[in-house]
């Protein structure tokens, strides 16, 4: 299928999905997420982790208590290391692609002589820190900030080096949680949902909730995961990233450039649209993005729009930024091996402008051979990923 | 090689300066040709960075925007018009992203003050690329990561397995103290002959 320039191509090597470790609002584990989200009750509650008074909302969807990111990104990676079965020896060479927002620690440091005063503080020193406690490569790691398709990227990128021969194995984390900072800037940019729900292709939504979300995937090549007797969860089978080149923070309103993300992802997948069994959408239930989501995988995707049950998450376990990408692809995969669908929860009434086959009032019982999960951000960067059941 | 500055390698020498010569060999450790190069500040008359509408406070967006315009202005072709238009990719690496920003959310949010709108929509380092990417009409991904040498990495890959036909690659780091613009390069990399032929399945 790959023949036909200038369409996307990629190396000739299997890449697989060997191990998962998570945490979100529903708690830490895939037990906890799973359950979660099949459950049709959204995780979201009042904040409590920081003072949220003078905000106009004060919902998310945070666990109890204040986790430190650091050592839940450790934490997440070593339960995806140890679900992989990876020996320290293998841990050793396996470098980690990490997407944050930054270093938490840059908003309040306190720089003292010009250009000296953030020394060991940044991106890269934290992305060190998470790999060395975790016993991943020195060497190797890399930081991605792209907002909300950072983890989607990272793991994009793993893919296509290790299809390429470029690496063997990569361990893609991402983290956010519900940090004040953020909060505050996404209650003045008015984007939170006032309603305290996230209703995702929804008459009457009314914007995003931020959500806690720390998730880590161990990518590899299948002939790798073979070689050390490992068996993979899944098929990292298609990605595709692209472009709107419309507008700083807003989609293009008719989807063409999620639509050639999602088209590169199945083209790479070497499958068709009806060949999707579920799409775990972006959804982030504002107002201008479920429509271009919506024209997006109608342009993509054809007739088969009518028949693929989709579902946006966000709306159990709210947006995790930085993180959303792995987050949702750990639910799609997930909920692709139990056979069981998750529900696009908060649903009002149809809206005309997003007319998909949605997963409504309960979890639909399902066996997709291939899932895809979709994930837009500020900039008009959209991501695909297809994961395909061995 | 020749690059269009006037002061190369001591004016990039700071601390948190980009190099515009690390970008170069990180191209060519990733087997991309560079078909044009900008930096700021090149010049004596390069004092304040330009300020660009819709970003406030911080000079990490207009920094990026300054050189990205010079370099996609320098390029060897004439922009594509949109009928035929390839497909650019934007990699932005940034080792601190924008501090000033983060400090001012900070500071109010500390102070138990409401944020200031349009920091909201200026801060993730994507926002100025999809700003540059509106203008210039660049339709392939955009990627914001932390050291030069991944970014060129990914360039090589996206523009090997064709989801870009070239990429616009911008370092940029602010000295993270009140008074200082910070510094900025940026390269437009296109696929070399070895470089293309990696094996395309």
């Amino acid at each position: 299928m790959a023949e036909q320039a200038p369409a996307a191509c990629r190396g000739p090597g299997t890449v697989v999905l060997t191990g998962v470790g998570v945490l979100s609002a529903f708690g830490r584990g895939t037990e906890a997420l799973l359950s979660g989200v099949l459950s049709d009750q959204p995780a979201f509650g009042p904040v409590q982790r920081f003072d949220a008074t003078s905000r106009r909302v004060r919902v998310a969807a945070a666990m109890p208590g204040s986790p430190d990111l650091l050592t839940e990104l450790d934490r997440a990676v070593r339960e995806a290391c140890d679900d992989a079965a990876l020996s320290p020896g293998d841990r050793a060479h396996s470098p980690l692609f990490l997407a944050i927002h930054g270093d938490p620690a840059i908003g309040r440091a306190r720089p003292g002589s010009p250009g000296t005063g953030l020394h060991g503080l940044g991106s890269d020193a934290f992305t060190a820190e998470v790999a060395g406690r975790a016993g991943l490569a020195a060497e190797g790691f890399r930081c991605y900030t792209s907002a909300c398709v950072a983890a989607s990227t990272a793991i994009a990128d793993a893919a296509a080096m290790i299809a390429r021969g470029r690496a063997d194995r990569v361990v893609v984390a991402g983290g956010y949680l519900v940090d004040s900072d953020q909060f505050a800037l996404f209650d003045a940019g008015r984007v939170l949902a006032d309603d305290g729900q996230v209703r995702p292709f929804s008459a009457g939504r009314r914007g995003l909730l931020l959500g806690d979300g720390v998730g880590a995937v161990v990518i590899e090549s299948d002939e790798s995961a073979r070689a050390r007797g490992a068996r993979p969860l899944a098929r990292l089978a298609g990605w595709g990233r692209s472009g709107d080149a419309y507008h700083p923070c807003q989609p293009h309103p008719e989807g063409h450039g999620m639509a050639r993300a999602i088209t590169a992802a199945l083209r790479r997948a070497g499958i068709a649209a009806d060949d999707l069994g579920y799409i775990n959408a972006h959804g982030s239930g504002t107002g201008q993005s479920d429509p271009a989501e919506t024209n997006a995988l109608r342009l993509a995707l054809g007739d088969a729009v009518a028949d693929v049950p989709v579902s946006s998450t966000k709306s159990l376990h709210g947006q995790s930024l930085e993180a959303s990408g792995v987050l949702e692809l750990i639910v799609t995969l997930l909920a692709v091996r139990e056979g069981m669908l998750p529900v696009n929860a908060g649903f009002l009434g149809a809206d005309e402008a997003c007319r998909l086959n949605l997963v409504l009032g309960e979890p639909l019982a399902a066996a997709p051979q291939y899932a895809m999960s979709l994930n837009a951000a500020f900039g008009g960067a959209n991501t695909a990923l297809v994961v395909g059941l061995p | 090689m020749t690059y269009p500055m006037t002061e190369p390698a001591a004016e990039l020498a700071a601390p948190f300066s980009p190099c515009l010569q690390d970008l170069h060999d990180a191209a060519s450790r990733a087997g991309l040709a560079v078909s044009a190069s900008a930096s700021w500040p090149e010049t004596g008359d390069d004092g304040e960075v330009t300020p660009l509408a819709g970003f406030i406070e911080s000079s990490f967006s207009p920094l990026i925007a300054q050189v990205a315009v010079r370099a996609l202005e320098r390029r060897e072709r004439p922009p594509p018009d949109r009928a035929t238009a390839t497909a650019t990719a934007i990699v932005i690496v940034t080792a601190l992203g924008d501090v000033t920003s983060a400090a001012r959310v900070a500071a109010a949010v500390d102070r138990g003050e409401r944020v200031f709108p349009l920091l909201f929509f200026q801060s993730v380092p994507n926002a100025i690329a999809g700003y540059l990417a509106a203008r210039w009409h660049l339709t392939g991904p955009v990627v914001c990561v932390s050291a030069t040498s991944a970014g060129l990495d990914i360039a090589a890959l996206l523009i090997a397995d064709a989801d870009a036909d070239d990429a616009l690659v911008v370092r940029v780091d602010l000295a993270g103290t009140s008074g200082d613009s910070g510094r900025a390069a940026a390269i437009l990399v296109t696929g070399t002959t070895s470089q293309n032929n990696l094996g395309t399945a």
